[in-house]
């Protein structure tokens, strides 16, 4: 028997404290592991573990100047499946398809598909989602979130624009508010397994959502919807095509109403409205004609009233949400005439009283460019020239300035610039290149013709000059304020850089005052009320069909202006001066609105008084 | 030779402290098993005690087996040792033939009535094979020839593990069960050293020219095993998952751990997770505290070994202890380093607390093997 040796014990001794040399190095790794990367596999493992669903936040609400809502929210459910968790997934197809009308197909596919949680629908009535939750069903969620909700419908729907299935903003003051609307979704954590069962006894974590802050407008909703309802009474009564209001105040560019009809219902922004629907029937109808024509020649092919495609249906809809008072642009007519007076005041080629001739023509060039009255005003000064609306007076004037000059104004006046209003999708001018006017171009632009502006730059640039030559920026937004009722944001649209002077624009406003109160713009007179004011009438592009847009530009009182109206009625049958249909429109909403806001404005004084 | 009956004159020793730490490892190693793959058998077999039902079978036999075994004086077995090192190779070599059983896409288990893996058992044969065959040869185990007869006996059946059951982990095993036995056998220390030396330059190589690698199509997935060692986070979808998935779980238990049962890697994310993977399981509930625990508790145990060793009655059974201690100690240091990524991984389970019914069964009957060498020990004056 051999017996074990020194040596053998002296490697026994080796091995073991070779052992413990590398277990003390495992030990320093898993020490290394466990309290130096803690941190970071924890964070990697959470990521993987955690289940990520988010609560919408609550959308801050639209209010008008008085406190109005004009959008609001309104609780409804998202309705998911969570795979893993479904026990029975022909009860839960069954019971979902039945409660929120879906096809089966479409129900089955996302309960069948893999995935750690699927969305079935969102914006479902609060009630459905409580029946769905009564069903007690493993694996489908109903999560309360919010919908917008516009109460008042159609009001102003061109201005506030609707949301989409996320809740963001998609259009109008919804959409450019956004940053502060939106506010920040909330986040539900929760554990699951590996299969994307969810782990009960882990709890939740929950990241509160932040709800966006409320945007206060200067729009006042009474005067929207008096407006509006001008507005389309006189779109019925002239079956004009549409009609435009502006209310602002021109010293300051807060805009108090604009209105666009035909309007549309906020609720239900991806219905076609009924106008939409009988302009779109008209030119089937005229397609229909033409194709029948054609069918004359080529017979056999049946082009019976054929159904919408997505792309025209698409497009309806985009006219439908247009807000013609920003986002098109229309030749101004006679309305320009005040900016064309104001660049010659200013300049001081013309006086009030200087006199002047009109035959009823004036030759430009080679062109004989016709004035309104075609036996010809005969002689006049340029008060009552501006009275008249007479063509040749103000291309005369025009001449006296030059190409030079009256470009240089324009481009003073602001007008070749966005007004930078708070809305997306301002149109932008369009106007000759400096370069390419000539003589012809000169005397059209005088009175408002071939070039085209959107009629909130024509208000808006009336307004600066008639509130003593300081250019304004037109607005809606005044405020934000939290939840709590606090302050957020207090927009500032402070006066531009000054465009006329103080006395041109003194004496413009008497002009003005003489045109309503004497002259063609006489249906704009409000009793008790110095108004002043302008009218137009220009035919559509391209000329010759018969198809007109009549206006009229007000504002109250004359020599101090709190208010401006703009009335701009699209395509008006039978009679189509703008001083015959549209002043009257401005003087229904003036008679109406100055002794309101003047009322206002005592409560609101008394208010600070006391 | 063997069988003194003298029991009677002298006191014999019975090692308590190995007892306790061996009948501690295996209890450990059920509440950990049921605690790891309760979910999982629960989900898949809708029986939660499934793993531990088996194991515990199999740790309760090992228990018995391991009482008889250290009943019996240890020079009972040199006579089998031949013939365990036959029937070795030969159960090896039934992988090979239908009684092979497929688990996982490796061929390493035999179906005797009950499921065994030879290469469990080829380790116990070694150490008893290699123990005996010193003993015999003698002085001759300082010559050239004697150390080449050795190492080359272990070899066939390193490269029979290797290739036919295609388990590299054991064949390192059983070769670092030899090689640990004819060091302490040999007074040399020089060729040792070389081999080593050759053994950690070759490794280096193979990482260097592998990390070099442009791409890893066609690689063998030996080598992917190093690349995504290297980077788990950049394997993350394949080699590395189950690296990467370990290292969430020792990661995220943190100092003190989320507490027993409270995993929630084991839940589907982590796979093997009460097999050669129960380690980071252990990491995650029971944080560093219990991770240190369970490697302290394991160089306790190589310390009997070492101390049971040292005063063995003869060299046989010394050489015996060397080898379960050389298998214990490789086994652990393996495990733990692939887990915790220090090393490639590599299939390797932790003895005592990975599922393995075979592997408790056998290492609770070399733990009879220690004590019976343990008892051998005259507690007299030396």
């Amino acid at each position: 028997m051999e017996r074990s040796k020194t040596f053998h014990r002296k490697k026994i001794v080796t091995i073991f404290l070779v052992c413990l040399l590398i277990f003390c190095g495992l030990a320093v790794r898993v020490v290394y592991l466990m309290v130096f990367q803690s941190e970071h596999y924890t964070q990697m493992a959470q990521e993987l573990h955690q289940r990520e669903r988010k609560i919408k936040a609550k959308r801050g609400r639209i209010l008008d100047c008085n406190g109005n809502v004009l959008a609001d929210n309104r609780t409804v459910c998202t309705i998911s499946v969570i795979h893993n968790q479904i026990r029975e997934p022909e009860r839960v197809i069954e019971v979902l398809c039945r409660e929120l009308g879906l096809s089966e197909e479409t129900v089955r596919k996302r309960v069948e598909k893999v995935s750690s949680i699927e969305k079935i629908k969102s914006n479902v009535d609060k009630a459905i989602g409580d029946a769905i939750r009564a069903y007690k069903l493993e694996g489908v969620k109903v999560d309360e979130d919010y919908k917008r909700y516009y109460p008042y419908q159609e009001l102003a729907s061109k201005v506030l624009g609707f949301t989409g299935a996320d809740n963001q903003g998609i259009l109008a003051l919804e959409s450019y508010y956004e940053e502060y609307l939106q506010g920040e979704p909330g986040i539900i954590l929760e554990m699951t397994d590996a299969r994307g069962v969810e782990l009960t006894e882990a709890g939740e974590d929950r990241v509160e959502p932040v709800s966006g802050d409320d945007l206060v407008l200067s729009m006042d909703m009474n005067i929207q919807q008096y407006a509006t309802q001008l507005a389309v009474q006189v779109m019925k009564a002239k079956e004009a095509q549409s009609v435009s209001i502006l209310v602002m105040r021109p010293d300051s560019g807060e805009i108090l109403a604009m209105v666009d009809v035909p309007e549309y219902n906020l609720n239900d922004p991806f219905t076609l409205s009924d106008a939409m629907l009988q302009a779109w029937e008209e030119k089937a109808a005229e397609e229909e004609s033409a194709a029948a024509e054609e069918k004359e020649a080529d017979e056999g092919q049946e082009t019976a009233a054929r159904a919408m495609t997505e792309e025209e249906k698409q497009d309806l809809l985009n006219r439908m949400w247009r807000n013609a008072c920003i986002n098109d642009t229309y030749e101004p007519g006679s309305a320009f005439k005040i900016i064309t007076a104001s660049a010659a005041l200013e300049e001081g080629v013309v006086t009030e009283s200087d006199t002047f001739s009109c035959p009823g023509f004036i030759v430009v060039d080679d062109r004989k460019i016709r004035c309104a009255k075609v036996q010809g005003h005969g002689s006049e000064t340029f008060v009552e020239g501006t009275m008249n609306s007479c063509n040749p007076v103000f291309i005369t004037v025009g001449q006296r300035l030059g190409v030079d000059r009256y470009y240089d104004y324009f481009e003073q006046f602001g007008l070749k610039q966005k007004t930078g209003i708070d809305l997306p999708g301002e149109a932008g001018t369009i106007m000759h290149k400096k370069e390419d006017m000539g003589p012809v171009e000169l005397a059209t632009v005088s009175f408002g013709q071939s070039f085209q502006i959107t009629p909130i730059q024509l208000a808006t640039t009336v307004s600066s000059l008639i509130n003593g030559g300081k250019r304004v920026t037109p607005h809606f937004g005044i405020k934000t304020v939290s939840e709590a009722g606090e302050v957020t944001k207090a927009f500032d649209w402070s006066a531009q850089k000054e465009i006329l002077s103080e006395d041109t624009s003194r004496r413009l406003r008497a002009i003005l005052f003489q045109v309503v109160e004497n002259g063609g713009g006489k249906n704009g007179k409000v009793e008790g009320y110095s108004v002043g004011g302008k009218t137009a009438t220009s035919e559509t592009l391209p000329r010759g069909t018969g198809k007109y847009i009549s206006s009229f530009l007000g504002f109250a009182p004359a020599e101090d202006p709190k208010v401006l109206a703009l009335c701009i009625i699209r395509v008006p049958k039978g009679i189509y001066y703008g001083g015959q249909i549209a002043a009257p429109v401005v003087r229904q909403l003036f008679e109406n609105i100055l002794p309101y806001l003047e009322e206002k404005e005592e409560q609101k004084q008394e208010g600070t008084g006391q | 030779m063997a069988g003194r009956r003298d029991r009677a004159k002298t006191e014999h020793y019975f090692d308590y402290s190995l007892l306790f730490i061996i009948l501690f490892l295996v209890c450990f190693g059920l509440v950990m098993i049921y605690s790891a793959s309760s979910y999982n058998a629960n989900v898949e077999m809708k029986n939660e005690m499934y793993f531990l039902i088996h194991q515990g079978g199999a740790a309760l036999a090992g228990i018995v087996a391991m009482f008889v075994v250290s009943m019996i004086p240890y020079h009972f077995w040199e006579r089998f040792a031949v013939l365990g090192y036959f029937t070795s190779i030969v159960l090896i070599a039934l992988v090979l033939t239908p009684l092979g059983v497929e688990v996982n896409g490796a061929r390493r288990w035999l179906n005797l009535g009950i499921s065994v893996q030879p290469a469990e058992i080829a380790k116990l044969a070694m150490i008893l094979f290699l123990a005996s065959m010193i003993c015999k040869i003698g002085r001759n185990v300082r010559s050239l020839k004697g150390f080449v007869l050795i190492l080359g006996a272990a070899g066939v059946v390193c490269v029979m593990v290797w290739k036919i059951t295609d388990n590299m982990s054991s064949a390192i095993i059983i070769f670092g069960i030899a090689f640990l036995m004819l060091f302490v056998a040999s007074p040399d220390y020089k060729r040792f050293i070389a081999i080593g030396a050759i053994g950690v330059a070759g490794a280096a190589l193979v990482v260097f020219v592998v990390s070099q690698a442009a791409s890893t199509e066609g690689m063998n997935f030996r080598f992917v095993r190093v690349l995504a060692w290297l980077n788990p986070e950049k394997y993350s979808s394949g080699t590395g998952f189950q690296t990467l998935q370990g290292l969430y779980a020792i990661g995220s238990g943190g100092i003190f751990g989320k507490g027993l049962g409270r995993s929630i890697q084991k839940l589907g994310y982590l796979p093997e997770e009460q097999n050669d993977m129960i380690f980071a399981v252990i990491c995650e509930e029971l944080g560093l505290f219990g991770a240190i625990a369970v490697i302290l508790i394991f160089l306790l145990m190589i310390w009997r070994f070492m101390v049971i060793a040292n005063n063995a009655p003869d060299l046989f059974g010394a050489l015996l202890v060397v080898g379960v201690m050389g298998h214990i100690a490789i086994q652990v240091i393996l495990n733990i380093a692939v887990v915790t990524n220090t090393i490639p991984n590599t299939g390797i389970s932790l003895p005592f607390i990975s599922y393995g019914g075979t592997s408790v069964l056998f290492l609770l009957i070399e733990m009879g093997l220690v004590m019976s060498v343990a008892r051998r020990i005259q507690l007299k004056d030396v």
